[in-house]
């Protein structure tokens, strides 16, 4: 008797453990949830101001709704967002997160390390410069671009519409530059275009969490080839033809001469000719190609000297040979005095349909 | 029946619930370089310490070492089988507040931390009540569902390193005396003590354990080394769990969940509750053996209460890590005392029966 009366109180404290399943605590409904897509933010005179651009369904589609406001902190501005608004504010699925460019170039130290600390937001997100004020910026995109909700993602989205010749960096990256001792990164800089389009102006040298130099589009690219993301597909322009990247490899040495640090770095590139301009090659394609990407990329490695910012991460190359308390100076004492032997090998390894004549 | 498998699969995942949290964190803070020495070091400790207590475990026959030092005496048996309760209450305390910390930091903000920690004793009480085979039936079935999520998310986390960041490889043999580093002992000292306490329950083989203990050291190494190549030295100094920032830094584009995150989490928790679940049987068969006139099913729901209690009553991070300090010396005597005088104890006795 005792034991089936056991039992029956333990079947109704499992059914009751039942009622614990809804799991969360002032569970909002993600109906009464607004979630951002991309965030802008930009600092003048002390006050953040913060642009959301919320995708918003509707009967006719979905619509893109821009909200502003000002606050002493990135938080406040939500907050202050979120109050006016009838749902609340969740920054979970936020994807792109646009910097006005004086913004970056005060530094972003402070909000990316807060945008660490806080769960709100993935440190997955991509950051990326805004070469404009933010307003006019986001009323170009909410007025021209196809209301889809995540257009502006999509721009850097590797499966979607990114393009080798664009840095792809992400918050956590940014992050690892401001503390990293041989590491920094490049953040793309956009700006709005014409018909519908935004335009990409290149990326911004980020050393420790500031702006401090551009480089181009092209350069870029190299900066991609060099860090090991595909430079697939990319086609490069020349005077006689152009050509597509299908697969590039590193090799390097490096070593230390009296404090001098050494690189040796041979690139290999392997293309694919798509188009040619009267009668070429394919020994004058190489050339032209290697000589044009020598000079690229000594253009990128002087600018990253100058400024004492290793977005190359070249300094990783030099782990083993440092020891940590000078890899703490790398970027003053060692990166400017850097000299590299870079050297490019072009294989065509298709000419495609039709014989190179 | 011969268990040594079932011994063996809940060796290690309770060990694997235990490194993911604040094993990482701690290591990185002790040394600035050369980390894997002082993971090596502490392996090469609790690989000691278990081979020791093994041993004397397989000395002493088929019986818990609760037998064994009330056979040695009185003495022994407050010497050692009380600071054990102890250290096994203060551990139970720690893991329940810790993870229920790390519960809301990473998902569940607007839960109050009194209805987590709540569940998260409720489940290994009733385990533990259950009695020891049926935790060990738990922990296979839960080490079915959810090793294989681990060992998968566990792979991807290698994407986003840089292994040039492995470099310096030889860092200076100050770490000895960094706190965090005696703190990091955690890993090596809760887990292993079960295995004296389950014997004429649980059968099993010494090998397996030790086999066990040795697939362990990968995730060792990896649970350190997976933020600091990610991250770099430097930067996964600043983190509280840098293991858990790290993952978040995947992106798997074909998985449709964006926040992977979670689902190790849950795994390492379900894995905390069956570390919670023996830990608190193994209290109760302490404390029963020291008084047996309270009855094992009162206790086992009065340790948990207590435990419950004591986890209110801190307030904030800082005062968990000062427990967690507090613990050291505590753990330190536990994982030296408990195993040594387990193999003298069970050899004097050896020796005796061979005499008679």
């Amino acid at each position: 008797m005792k034991h089936t009366w056991m039992r029956a109180v333990g079947i109704a404290i499992a059914v009751g453990i039942a009622a614990l399943l809804g799991g969360c605590w002032d569970n909002r409904d993600i109906d009464h949830r607004s979630l951002p897509v991309v965030m802008g933010v930009s600092l003048s005179k002390d006050k953040y101001e913060v642009v959301l651009q919320i995708p918003e369904t509707s009967s006719k589609g979905v619509n893109l709704r821009i909200l502003k406001q000002k606050g002493r902190t990135i938080n406040q501005a939500v907050d202050k967002i979120s109050e006016r608004m009838e749902s609340s504010v969740d920054l979970l699925h936020l994807k792109v997160i646009l910097v006005e460019k004086g913004y970056a170039q005060q530094g972003l130290t402070d909000s990316i390390a807060s945008f660490m600390r806080s769960r709100d937001i993935s440190p997955k997100t991509i950051v990326a410069i805004c070469d404009e004020k933010l307003d006019p910026f986001f009323d170009y995109v909410k007025k021209s671009m196809t209301p889809r909700g995540t257009t502006l993602y999509d721009c850097f989205e590797k499966n979607a519409g990114w393009n080798p010749q664009m840095s792809l960096t992400r918050i956590w990256e940014v992050y690892r530059s401001i503390h990293s001792y041989t590491r920094d990164v490049a953040i793309p800089i956009i700006k709005s275009g014409r018909n519908g389009t935004i335009d990409y102006l290149g990326s911004a040298i980020i050393k420790n969490g500031r702006m401090v130099d551009q480089i181009t589009p092209e350069e870029t690219l190299l900066f991609n080839s060099f860090n090991g993301h595909s430079a697939q597909g990319k086609i490069e322009v020349m005077d006689k033809a152009s050509v597509m990247i299908l697969r590039s490899s590193m090799r390097h040495r490096s070593k230390i001469v009296q404090g001098t640090p050494y690189l040796y770095v041979q690139i290999t590139v392997k293309v694919s000719i798509v188009e040619t301009k009267g009668s070429v090659t394919s020994q004058s394609i190489n050339q032209e190609l290697e000589k044009i990407l020598m000079k690229r990329f000594s253009g990128m490695l002087r600018k990253s000297q100058t400024r004492e910012a290793d977005i190359l991460g070249l300094g990783q190359y030099f782990r083993n040979k440092i020891p940590r308390t000078q890899l703490r100076v790398w970027r003053e004492s060692y990166l400017p005095k850097l000299r590299m032997d870079f050297r490019i090998k072009s294989i065509i390894q298709n000419d495609g349909y039709t014989k190179l004549s | 029946m011969d268990k040594s498998w079932q011994v063996a699969l809940m060796y290690f995942i309770v060990h694997l619930g235990l490194i993911f949290f604040m094993y990482p964190g701690d290591i990185i803070a002790s040394t600035q370089d050369g980390h894997w020495i002082p993971i090596v070091l502490g392996f090469a400790l609790h690989l000691a310490a278990l081979s020791l207590y093994l041993k004397g475990l397989f000395n002493w026959g088929n019986n818990d070492i609760i037998a064994l030092y009330m056979k040695a005496g009185k003495g022994y048996a407050v010497l050692f089988l009380l600071p054990l309760a102890v250290y096994f209450f203060m551990a139970c305390i720690t893991v329940v507040r810790c993870s229920a910390e790390i519960m809301t930091i990473v998902m569940l903000s607007s839960t109050p931390l009194w209805a987590v920690m709540l569940t998260f004793l409720l489940i290994p009480t009733y385990f533990a009540l259950k009695g020891i085979t049926s935790i060990f039936r738990t922990g296979v079935l839960i080490g079915m569902m959810n090793v294989p999520i681990i060992l998968f998310f566990f792979s991807f986390s290698f994407q986003n390193i840089d292994w040039r960041y492995v470099f310096p490889m030889i860092g200076k043999a100050s770490f000895l005396t960094e706190p965090s580093y005696l703190e990091s002992f955690f890993v090596f000292a809760g887990g292993f003590l079960f295995l004296g306490f389950i014997q004429p329950h649980v059968a099993f083989r010494k090998r397996y354990v030790i086999l066990a203990a040795i697939a362990l050291l990968p995730f060792f190494i990896f649970s350190v080394y997976i933020p600091l190549l990610t991250f770099g030295q430097s930067t996964a100094s600043t983190f509280n769990f840098p293991f858990i920032v790290s993952l978040d830094t995947i992106s798997i584009t074909w998985l449709m969940f964006e926040r992977i995150t979670v689902f190790l989490l849950l795994s390492l928790i379900s894995f905390l509750m069956l570390f919670l679940s023996l830990s608190l049987w193994s209290t109760m068969r302490i404390v029963h053996a020291g008084i047996p006139a309270l009855k094992p099913r009162y206790l086992l729901v009065s340790i948990p209460v207590l435990v419950y209690v004591v986890c209110l009553a801190i307030p904030s991070w800082t005062d968990i890590v000062k427990l967690f300090w507090w613990n050291t010396y505590l753990r330190f005597y536990i994982m030296a005392a408990i195993p040594l005088s387990t193999y003298f104890l069970a050899s004097r006795s050896k020796k005796r029966m061979v005499r008679s």
